[in-house]
């Protein structure tokens, strides 16, 4: 049910930003977005970003990267200017881009200042889910002057979702780990648990608001998941901890690992991850 | 008399750390649960998790509150804790070293955080053996403070160049908590801290001795070197057995020798029984805390200790200098 609700809700904001031509365009910080003409030299400081704008065609015109921004392929033949957060403004600015777009935090807000006061144009986006990508995708699809191409992606990953999370009706429950050691579950601010919902899988920590939170195995075990997924690690190390298997998921052998960044990040290879966790859950299931 | 109350405070310590959880679970489910009855997950939780973790979080608050008590006589600086000698930096040196190795398994970032222990034990202890046989208390404690500094700077550049999330896990292990306890680890650090106990409560009057300061204590008939040396090895050994299993835990080994002074008097053959079961005590509090105050999450058990001890200690002072 939560699902079909976030299908329709992506559905419903597609149709309303797209009626909405008049409003004046903002970025995730505020900032008045001025379409003027296309940008040539784009620097992007966050992996998702990147591999936006590859999607969007815009990756001939991609003169910077960050160091962990690996998708697609192509992006590693550009040059890397270090940290997305934080960045060093020098190295940035060395590129000679017309178009800087960052990960819209406190901590890059110096950052983005110091590009401003440059006259380079600078965008901030939030891209932690698949609603923002959708807003990101028609923002950056503005910019760049793309709009068919933004409608067209934004279009075939709605029809994506839909198709990925149509078989998953039997629904079951998952605990999401970024960490073992102590554990960290991830909460339902996070892509990771937007991509199990899709797969027929309720977060067990949907109580924390936060992307991750620190919890003792007891309250793993109390939770009773139905799967344990990790996002690094395997699930050997896992096994190996005899207090870990307090936890029913771990004594029955259900664990999953995801490996890849289409489970880090939001990209139009959601729906690809949402598959991809639903056939690792079934391998594994009872 | 006092000993027979601190005996009782402990079982009532170790029993509540038992029957208190993050998950609600009866007196009478706890007993049949160690009996080995009930279902599965409830067996699991109260043996494997809760019991295992007071009983460490026992055993390695107490060994901290000893080695500091030690320490503290060693160097005579009340400052001296049982980090002070650079291990917490060998050992954070040694835990991110093996996660940006990719070394995942059970026992990979407590074996190199204890193998960066002993390294820096060891570069320490060298810095101290000045004319031939003799430790240097003040090199000691300036060599332990330089050692730390530096494999923490080593430990700055990782994090900078690594991936970040891998090695913030490091980060967040060496913080220190109990969520690796099990009756391995637990059997492991009885084994490992025996000898290190036995051998910091024999040099005992010894410590008395060297309390008065070197010349006195000679005199007194003491031998100083091998007991300086004992207690060094001693103390090293332990403390790095209790960042293996437990991570970096501050506070307990600073706070408790110079509470139980305040209150019982400086003697060290009752300083140290004393401070081992105070020290057992306030960590396993500080970790039930830590577990349930805002269940579902867990605070890191150090910030407990801190919030719990400081206070505590405040009041003794004033209550001193009245």
């Amino acid at each position: 049910m939560i699902r079909w609700l976030a299908v329709s809700a992506i559905l419903m904001t597609s149709a309303c930003a797209g009626g909405e031509r008049a409003a004046p365009l903002q970025d995730d910080g505020g900032r008045p977005i001025v379409v003027a003409r296309p940008p040539e030299r784009i620097v992007s400081l966050s992996p998702a970003t990147t591999e936006l704008l590859f999607a969007l065609g815009a990756g001939d015109r991609l003169v910077g990267r960050t160091r962990f921004d690996e998708d697609p392929a192509a992006a590693l033949a550009i040059p890397s200017v270090g940290d997305g957060l934080q960045p060093n403004v020098e190295v940035v600015l060395a590129t000679r881009p017309d178009l800087v777009v960052f990960y819209e935090a406190v901590a890059n807000t110096p950052a983005i200042e110091r590009i401003e006061q440059t006259g380079t144009r600078v965008v901030g986006l939030r891209l932690d889910g698949l609603d923002d990508l959708v807003r990101a995708t028609r923002l950056l699809g503005s910019i760049l002057g793309a709009r068919d191409r933004s409608d067209s992606l934004i279009d075939d990953l709605r029809v994506g979702l839909d198709a990925a999370s149509q078989a998953n009706r039997a629904v079951d429950s998952a605990a999401l780990l970024a960490w073992t050691e102590p554990p960290i579950v991830i909460g339902r601010a996070s892509f990771l648990s937007e991509i199990a919902g899709y797969a027929g899988l309720d977060n067990v920590f949907d109580d924390v608001a936060r992307a991750s939170a620190t919890v003792s195995i007891e309250t793993l075990a109390a939770r009773r998941p139905g799967f344990l997924i990790l996002g690094r690690g395997s699930a050997e190390s896992v096994r190996q901890r005899p207090q870990w298997h307090a936890i029913d998921a771990v004594r029955e052998g259900r664990i999953v690992v995801v490996h890849g960044t289409h489970f880090s990040h939001p990209s139009f290879r959601a729906p690809a991850a949402i598959r991809e966790l639903r056939a690792l859950v079934e391998q594994v299931a009872r | 008399m006092r000993w027979w109350v601190l005996g009782v405070v402990c079982l009532l310590v170790l029993v509540g750390g038992v029957l208190i959880g993050p998950t609600a679970i009866s007196v009478g489910e706890v007993w049949q649960a160690i009996a080995g009855r009930g279902d599965h997950a409830t067996v699991g939780i109260v043996r494997d998790l809760r019991l295992t973790r007071a009983l460490l979080a026992f055993a390695v608050g107490g060994s901290l509150a000893v080695t500091g008590a030690a320490l503290q006589a060693l160097v005579r600086n009340p400052l001296a804790d049982p980090y002070l000698l650079g291990l917490s930096g060998g050992a954070g040196l040694g835990a991110v070293v093996a996660v940006s190795l990719g070394l995942t398994g059970a026992w990979a970032l407590p074996m190199t955080a204890f193998v960066g222990s002993l390294l820096a034990i060891v570069v320490v202890y060298r810095l101290a053996i000045v004319a031939g046989q003799a430790i240097d208390p003040r090199v000691l404690l300036l060599g332990g403070v330089v050692v730390g500094a530096f494999a923490a700077s080593l430990m700055g550049a990782f994090i900078a160049l690594s991936p970040a999330a891998e090695v913030r896990g490091a980060m967040l292990w060496l913080l220190g908590g109990f969520s690796g306890a099990s009756w391995t680890t637990l059997a492991v650090f009885a084994l490992y801290a025996v000898t290190p106990l036995a051998l910091l409560f024999a040099v005992g009057r010894s410590l008395d001795l060297l309390a008065l300061g070197e010349e006195p204590a000679r005199l007194l008939g003491a031998d100083v070197e091998r007991v300086k040396r004992t207690l060094y090895v001693a103390a090293s050994l332990l403390t790095a057995a209790a960042v293996a299993v437990a991570g970096i835990i501050g506070f307990v080994g600073l706070v408790v020798p110079h509470a139980i002074r305040l209150t019982w008097g400086h003697t060290h053959r009752r300083l140290l029984p004393a401070a081992f079961l105070v020290g057992g005590c306030l960590l396993v509090v500080a970790d039930a805390l830590a577990r349930t105050a805002f269940a579902p999450l867990e605070l890191p058990v150090g910030v407990v200790t801190a919030v719990i001890g400081v206070p505590v200690f405040v009041t003794l002072l004033r209550g001193w200098q009245e």
